[in-house]
């Protein structure tokens, strides 16, 4: 896989999860708790990119976690713990996706149709002059009152918005801006190429913004 | 487009505004892309929404481990202990 060596991880991180790994390994009942909640949504997430529904994702990141007690002994951290257990729950969720005939994995979805991130009427045409300039300026979001961005009401368009996303989309953008994930985690973790990895991020925040402005500017 | 060569119009800057922010955008790509933004009062907003949208994402809380799944992995550590 090339896109793990793209990213060398840095040693004190490293150390840090064999730690954690060595704590795991010694039945260390908290450290397991704090590991099931810090990644727990994120694999639901993820789950959800590759089954119908949620109580199948649920179904799936529990057995996730039995995959992770049972090949723990085998870890060697070098991947990162995350990468190594979102690549299980693909892994799991894929098979059991592939039993209701809908998964498919995410390299082969094809990201290079069109889809322009701002519509096209938004822009001058030949016949206008300046072709491919704004006819009209977006919105200064600078000027939106404090904290509008981070109401309640704004947060959840953006988490409808997210929603209504496309798989694919959808699990990168919940992956990277939700979960914090590098861009090379989500690469080794769902096996896209980096190059991808960018499209569906490009695609999947441009959608998102395009609902905030509708939110904002009606 | 006039003068191609060395301009990007509007449309083209925000197809490559999360790339930018991702700062993954070539060398002299991004030197068109900063020239752009430099006269361009719209791309400058566009790049201000995109950044606006990334954290608002970024606010979004992940949900809570629902008690009866996180009773269910225990129980299973614990069995997995003992083997």
């Amino acid at each position: 896989m090339t896109p793990a060596q793209a990213h060398p991880r840095t040693g004190s991180t490293a150390s840090k999860e064999l730690e954690l790994v060595a704590r795991l390994r010694a039945g260390d009942e908290q450290a397991f708790e704090a590991l099931v909640q810090d990644y727990y949504a994120t694999m639901l997430s993820v789950a959800r990119g590759y089954v119908r529904s949620r109580a199948i994702a649920e179904e799936v990141v529990q057995e996730a976690w039995l995959g992770v007690l049972k090949g723990l002994d085998r870890f060697e951290g070098r991947s990162s713990l995350k990468t190594w257990i979102m690549r299980i729950v693909v892994n799991i969720a894929m098979t059991r996706g592939t039993r209701e005939a809908r998964s498919q994995p995410f390299s082969s979805f094809a990201v290079d149709d069109d889809e322009p991130a701002v519509d096209a009427d938004r822009f001058r045409d030949a016949n206008d002059g300046f072709a491919g300039h704004w006819r009209a300026y977006p919105s200064n979001w600078s000027t939106l009152p404090d904290g509008a961005l981070l109401g309640q009401e704004t947060l959840d368009v953006v988490m409808h918005a997210i929603e209504e996303l496309p798989d694919a989309q959808r699990v990168v953008i919940t992956m990277r801006d939700v979960a914090g994930c590098e861009a090379g985690e989500v690469c080794d973790a769902l096996d896209v190429s980096e190059g991808n990895q960018r499209v569906l991020l490009h695609r999947a925040r441009s959608r998102v913004r395009t609902a905030l402005e509708r939110h904002f500017d009606g | 487009m006039a003068d191609s060569a060395e301009h990007i119009t509007c449309q083209e800057v925000v197809e490559l505004v999360s790339d930018y922010l991702e700062r993954s955008l070539p060398p002299d790509e991004t030197t068109l892309f900063e020239q752009h933004l430099n006269f361009c009062d719209g791309c400058d907003w566009y790049l201000e929404q995109l950044k606006r949208t990334v954290e608002t994402v970024g606010e979004i809380r992940e949900e809570d481990v629902p008690a009866e799944a996180k009773e269910r992995l225990l129980g299973a550590f614990r069995e997995w202990k003992r083997s």
